[in-house]
This record gives C-alpha cells, structure tokens and sequence, in this order.
C-alpha cells in the first residue's frame, strides 16, 4: 500500500514538532485511506506540500503523523480551450507552469519559491505574488476542489466551469485554512493566457508618500498593470509597476506611465526578471517574515507603524502592494522583546486603518513565546470555532496552529 | 415583531401577504405568515430572536427579482425584508470602498460614486431594481463578470445576525482577514447562514474605453466558434454575449433595432486603456470575421452602444412578445461545448414540440435558455418544466453547473443530488451549520436532503432534539 508509513525524517518536523510518522500517498483514494487509518486510532495529523509556507501558524499541540502530498502530482485534466486545469495537490508550481506553457496557459499567481511550492500548499496558505494586483488572491482562481476529510471522506466543491453558484462555496472557503479544515487533495483552475509581451517601469528613489500617491495616479493614468510593488532601497523606494499582454496595449500602458512621473526606466526580459527576482528575495530572507494589511491610502502611517518593527529585524527586507493594501516584510530576529512591542504596536496601529492585521509568517520560538503570530482574535470567530468542529470534531487536523488556537 | 418595528412595518392582511409569496420565479408560490421589515442590525437580532424562541423560519428577502425561489416563503415562516435599510454609509474613493446596508439596489452604488470616476462592477440584468442584499445571498453575476469576477470578488466585508443572535463582522475590507475565510461561505448562501446589514464592497475606477461590436453569423455553431478563438486568442472581453435566432427576433420586437434575421449574434464589449483595447477589439473582429461572421456593427456612438445593450437586456423580458409563457433557465457548461450543447438543445425542444430561445454570456458558458410555452395549452407548462430539468441534465453531463448565476433557491434542490455526491452535500451543510445550528435560516432551499446539526454521519438515526419533540427535520 502506497500509504504505508516510512521512517520519520528531520524535515517531517512541522514548525519544530516532530511526528512518529509520515505518510506518502500516491493517488486521492490512497490518501484518503490514510485519513481513514488516522481517524480510526485518532492521531493527529499535518499536511505538507512544498514546506514553503511551513512556518506559517503556531505549532501543533498535538502530532502524531505528516502527510506529505509530494506523490499527488498529476494533472488530472487540462482543457485549454476552456482555460481550466484540474490538478492533484503535489504538483509544484513551476512544473504545472511547465505544462501549460506550450499551450500558452498561466496559472496567474507568483508566490515565491515555484520550484518549490506545490498548487496544494498555495492553496492551503493563501500565498501569492505581485501579479494578486490584478490577477486576484488563489481563491479567485480555484474554481473547484477535492478535499479529504478528516474522517476520511472525500468531498468536492465548486467545478470545472468558472462561472457556478450551486451549493456552499467550498474552494474558496479552503483557501488559507492551512490544512485545518480538511487536506486539499486536489484543485480546478482557472488559467488564463500567456501575455505576449511584459515590460515594467520602474522608479528610483521614493518616498512612502510618493508610493502613497501610486493608487490615484494609476486611477488617473486608467491603466491596468498586472503587478505593483515597491521595494525598500535604503530609506527610499524602488517602484515597480508591471504590464503584460498584447504588445501594442503593453507599450501604450508602460509610455504612458513613464510619460506621467516625468521619467523612470523601462525594463524588459532579463532585466526586469532580475527586478521581479529582487522583488522575491526581499520578502523571502530571515526567520521572521510579516503581512501587513491596511487600507491602501493610509500607506504613509503604515510605514510610520511598521518602522520599529523594520528597526528591530536586521538584515531586514520590505516590499509593499500599494494598490492591494499589503506590506510584506522579512528579516532576522533582534532582540525578541523589542521585536514583540514592535509587533504589537504595528497591530494596535493596523487595526483601525481598514480592519488590518499582521501577522508574522514565520518566527522562531522565541518570538512566539512573546507574540501570538495570528494577532487578535477577528470577527466570526466563533464561527471559525464551530466550522472546526464541524469538519474535524476531534480537533486532529494541525491542531492549534490557526488563528485563536484552532 | 410589531413591537420591534413599528405596526407599519409588518404585513400580516391577505392583499399585502400576496406580494411575498414569491421572488421573480412565479410559478410556485406560499403564503408567509409576516411579513417583516426591520430598519436597523438591532431590529434584526431581536426579530432573530423572537423567531428562534418562537420557532417560526426565516427568509431572507431583498428586492425579491431572485430567479429561483431563493426568497420564496417557507410554510409558516416569516420573511424579513431589508428593503427598509437602504442607507449608503460610507464613501471612501481613497481606497476604492464603499459601506451600504443590503436594501441598497445594485446600480445606485455606482450612482453613489460615478462622480468618483468609479462603478460597482457586478452587473446583473436586473441591477435597476435588485438589493445589494440580494446579490450578497446570490453570488450575483452579470454580464461584465467574464472580466472582473462575481460578487464574491467584491465584497470585502460583511455584517451578519446570525440565527443565535451573534452580530459578526466577517472580513476586511484590508485584504486577508485572519482566520477562515467565511465570506466566501456567506456569499451565495443563498440566505442559509444569516441574515446581512451591511455590506462593505470594492470599487472599481470607470476603465478608459469601451469599444463593442455586433456581430451576426448564420448559426449559433460560428458565433460559438468565435467565441472559442477570441477567447483562445488571449482576448479577456469585458463581456461576450450570444443570442440565438428567436432572442434577437424577440429583442427587435421589444426595442424595434434593426436587427438582421440571423441565426445568432454576439455582442462584445472590450473595455480598459485605449490602446490595448483598441488593438484587443480588431482582434477579435477578424477573429469574428474568420469564423464566419455575417456582418460586424460598430457602433457610430455611446448611443447606439446603449441601444445595442438595451436589446440585449431587454431580451428576457422581451420574449413575452413572442410566446405568452417562458421559462429562464440559467446552467453552465465549458465554452468549448457551446455549439454543441445548443444544438443538442434544439433537438430536445424539438422532440417534445416547444421552442427555446437561447440570450446568455457566452464568454464563461452561462447559457440561458427561455423554454416558451402557451400555459393555455394542457400539459404545456409541465412539458416546459420538463424540458427545462433535461437542459439542467444535459449541462451537468457536460461538465458543467446547474446555475452560473441565478442560485439553487427551492427550484432547483431536486437537481444538487444529480451535480453533487451526498458527501459534497453533507460537507457544505457542515458549513452551513456552523452558522445556524437550529436551520432557522431558508430552511429547504439548496440542499435536498435535511441533515441536523450535530448529526453524525452515517445511516439515518434520530437527533436527540427529534426524540424529545424539540425540533423537525427540515
């Protein structure tokens, strides 16, 4: 039986708990019998994909078994003419990227690490890239899912047609649970084209206002980039607006938009892969990484709030989505009490601006000790308490590593 | 519930009852016991309250233009209508929001902010006169979804009276609310989780151009062809719609366009910079051209342009020129299937003796067939239901849904078991339960079979609130 379990390895650890076993499903039904076997002797049970997002929650109070989706890594079905991929959760970005590019296709999000990061795990922790600025979040790309319960039972929601309003949401309810509902076994895509052409204009040395003032002139300009981000460069910024698509629509939208600012460089292949590579590093580096979210025109405060935390995680990285209200920042762990106050200052700060939240995507033990890596509790919280319960009545599923200890 | 609302705020006389009996699925009505029609979240919960102490059901109601019997009455139930809390809240263009309570009717949020330079994008055909509420409930789409989304890719946050009275504010509007993302549950719960006061929605800047075409070809087998290669080309229409051979015939009825009499037609908008649509609309003209197409209009001005969509909107509406009953149907099936799936269609209506006229968004494959019938004639109207369900079937076995945009509601429960397996069904009503553990919300729409909260699953055993006489299964 493919499921069997093999010997425990160092890298089974989920964010420093060790199970006793791990478990290597090949096919959905193998992998839901493994659920089975878990539910019958009650163990607790974590996913994992490509463990690029591993260090996202608080660790599991209770961990008998991983299952890594790593053998679940087929397409099941591609359909180009109707832009729809259906795939199993093991398959990694970039390979599914690799697959759908000779049929000029896309799976439009870019978290970082494709290579990496498997269609499950993205799934499962709601990652992302610059292109969420117009391609959306994953879950307004999944437009059908296959879940295994933690019963055992297999369930699926949504479909394979974009556009579907029968039943209860479950693709999009899935998306960010982190493996605490259910294992997102396998997902339905939508795709869309590979641009013919791609440039992105690029800005040096902003201030956070001047970034502040990117929404409304993008809204003036009447432009659609597929990604914005600025890129802290010393105390200033590094803009970066991206524009893919027909080529005669692309260079319209990038000479307008130098036009506008009076200047800025146009980049092209390797030189704006090289930015966008940039772009990745500075939010990827360090053992303590946070999202910030805010309402995009407070962007200047933002930046005010976020200053002591920046100050306390040398070697620190930071990027912000102007446009989708979300600051992104990576560094290493300074002294854990000052970057605790840091942490909670920032979030007292956020919370009136738009309903933001931070919340520390990775942090050492120290740090978690001192600060809760999901921040307060949010609204519906009761409601997240009853859907756990419903779904994974004996709390087996990661238990604890959610936000308010689900 | 008078004391909550004021006497001039529930309906309990026959005449005014009427109303209620049903949304904009006509045929299936029941009469509600009251009527309700709270101004305010406070009046909400205690109305929640005294149905639950009371035991009497709840249905959600907004604007009531539902094509599914969403809002439809339950049998001794009450229907709470937010048709009172219309008030638009907040504006903030800053950051592309907008606050409203859910009795405000879709196209007045762009009303509210077009001075902005900024629209609310769902678009459904009833947007003149449908609830925010509604659309919340719905899922609602519209033609312009093809490009930017649904409903759900809309809606940032979200207040909630839930059946135990809990008022809780889901989301954002800051992107990524901690914790699961329960507004992608509440929205297209079709009125099963709660009932909304307030809805917090994106905004979206007015894009620079618009720039449509018509397009007329010999069969619906071409448009669907074009269809595929502008959409294979790259292209990302702001919206894409076909009409068949009796929608158009039915459309220059009603609006009195000049309108060739064609097999089909489509009419495309592309909408964003100039230049990229510019190119992206001749584009897809050759590509219409390449398939086949009779004759391309451009129109001369945004005049013409809204008398081209005024007969396209008006479509539904204006096949009650051309047949004194009809049936919408709303299903979905993948694009590659179009041209197929309405021929096979065609032969269905064939067989049993009706006609269907066929006005949907051909972009995501949401087709609408309008199954006309004379309910004059014995036994039509029921060949009609008929045909109707084998339409639903035929979209199903294509891979497809049995409704893109306008709900499950009461009409189509019977189908969810053919779409889904019952473990679908029994997961989504876990859902459903973690936000009304009593089924006090619409009970009986969406899912066909009951199952109690709490319930473990398996072969049917009694909850112990049914052996102690304290509840029924719904």
């Amino acid at each position: 039986m493919g499921a069997a379990p093999r010997p425990v390895e160092p890298r089974d650890a989920v964010l420093g708990v060790t199970p006793r076993m791990a478990l290597e499903p090949a096919t959905v039904d193998e992998a839901a019998e493994a659920m089975r076997a878990l539910a019958a002797d009650r163990l607790a049970v974590a996913f994992v994909g490509g463990a690029t997002d591993l260090d996202l929650g608080a660790p599991p109070t209770r961990l008998d078994a991983v299952l890594h989706t790593r053998r679940l890594d087929r397409i099941r079905e591609h359909a180009p003419s109707d832009q729809i991929v259906a795939v199993e959760a093991g398959m990694t970005l970039a390979e599914l990227q690799r697959r759908l590019a000779p049929h000029h296709q896309r799976l439009a999000i870019d978290p970082p690490l494709p290579e990496r990061a498997t269609v499950g795990g993205i799934v499962a922790a709601n990652a992302f890239g610059p292109r969420r600025t117009r391609y959306g979040p994953i879950r307004d790309l999944v437009i059908g899912i296959t879940v295994v319960r933690a019963d055992g039972v297999i369930a699926r929601g949504g479909g394979k047609v974009v556009k579907n309003v029968a039943g209860f949401d479950l693709p999009r309810l899935f998306c960010g649970s982190l493996g605490t509902l259910g294992l997102v076994a396998e997902v339905v895509f939508r795709l869309h084209p590979l641009p013919e052409a791609s440039a992105t204009a690029v800005f040096e040395g902003l201030a956070g206002s001047d970034v502040q003032e990117t929404i409304p002139v993008l809204r003036e300009l009447a432009v659609e980039p597929t990604a914005v981000a600025a890129l802290a460069a010393g105390g200033r910024f590094t803009l970066a607006v991206r524009f893919e698509g027909f080529a005669p629509g692309v260079s319209a939208q990038v000479e307008r938009t130098l036009a506008r600012a009076g200047g800025g460089d146009r980049l092209e292949g390797v030189e704006e892969a090289a930015l966008w590579a940039r772009h990745d590093a500075l939010r990827a580096g360090g053992n303590v990484r946070a999202k910030a979210t805010f309402a995009p025109a407070a962007l200047v405060r933002v930046l005010d709030a976020l200053a002591p935390l920046r100050g306390a995680l040398p070697g620190e990285g930071f990027v912000v989505h102007p446009t989708l209200g979300i600051a992104l920042l990576a560094g290493n762990l300074g002294v854990p009490a000052v970057v605790a106050r840091a942490v909670a200052s920032a979030r007292a700060a956020l919370g009136p601006l738009g309903n933001g939240s931070l919340v520390l995507s990775a942090a050492p033990a120290e740090l978690r000790a001192l600060a809760d890596v999901w921040g307060p509790e949010p609204g519906g919280i009761e409601v997240m308490r009853r859907l756990k319960r419903e779904l994974d009545p004996e709390a087996r599923l990661a238990p604890g590593r959610f936000v308010g200890g689900i | 519930m008078a004391e909550v609302v004021g006497p001039a705020n529930v309906i309990t006389d026959a005449a005014g009852l009427l109303v209620y009996e049903a949304d904009g699925l006509t045929h299936g009505r029941t009469r509600p016991t009251i009527v309700v029609l709270p101004a305010s979240t406070d009046e909400v919960v205690r109305i929640v309250a005294i149905a639950r102490e009371a035991k009497v059901p709840l249905v959600p109601r907004g604007a009531g233009t539902g094509l599914s019997g969403g809002a439809r009455p339950v049998d001794g139930g009450a229907v709470v209508s937010l048709a009172r809390m219309r008030r638009i809240l907040e504006i903030d263009p800053a950051n592309g929001w907008i606050r409203v309570e859910p009795g405000v009717v879709n196209l007045d949020v762009t009303r509210a902010v077009a001075g902005a330079g900024m629209y609310y994008a769902p678009d459904p055909s009833s947007q003149g006169v449908c609830s925010i509420g509604g659309n919340v409930a719905e899922n609602s789409g519209g033609a312009h979804c093809l490009k930017y989304g649904f409903t759900t890719n809309h809606v940032l946050a979200a207040r909630v009276v839930l059946s135990d009275g809990a008022v809780v504010d889901l989301g954002g509007p800051a992107a990524d609310a901690p914790g699961y993302d329960l507004l992608a549950a509440l929205v297209g719960s079709e009125g099963l989780v709660g009932i909304v006061t307030e809805v917090t929605l994106r905004l979206l800047p007015k894009p620079e151009i618009t720039r449509t075409f018509f397009a007329t070809f010999p069969s619906t087998d071409e448009a669907g062809n074009a269809v595929s290669g502008i959409i294979g080309a790259g292209i990302l229409p702001a919206a894409i719609e076909m009409m068949d051979r009796l929608a158009i015939e039915a459309a220059k009825a009603a609006t009195g366009l000049d309108w060739p009499d064609v097999g089909a037609a489509l009419l495309m908008d592309a909408d964003g910079p100039k230049g990229e649509v510019e190119h992206v609309a001749a584009r897809a003209i050759e590509i219409a051209r390449a398939a086949g197409a009779l004759e391309i209009r451009v129109p001369r001005d945004e005049a013409e342009r809204v008398l081209m969509w005024k007969g396209r909107k008006s479509a539904f509406a204006a096949v009650g020129r051309i047949s004194p009953s009809y049936l919408v149907e709303d299903g979905v099936i993948p694009r590659s299937e179009i041209a197929r799936v309405l021929r096979e269609i065609e032969r269905m209506a064939r067989e049993v003796g009706l006609r269907v006229a066929n006005v949907f968004h051909a972009g995501d494959g949401n087709l609408h067939p309008l199954v006309l019938y004379d309910a004059r004639n014995p036994g039509e109207e029921e060949r009609a239901a008929t045909l109707g369900g084998e339409i639903l079937r035929l979209c199903i076995r294509s891979g497809g849904s049995i409704t893109g945009e306008h709900g499950v509601g009461a009409e189509k429960v019977q189908y969810m078991a053919e779409q889904f397996g019952k473990d679908d069904l029994e997961t989504m009503a876990r859902v459903r339960c973690a936000f009304d553990g009593i089924a006090l919300m619409n009970p009986g729409k969406v899912f066909p079979t009951p199952r109690l909260c709490g319930e473990k699953p398996g072969p049917y055993r009694p909850h112990p609130a049914e052996v102690a006489g304290l509840a029924e299964r719904w």
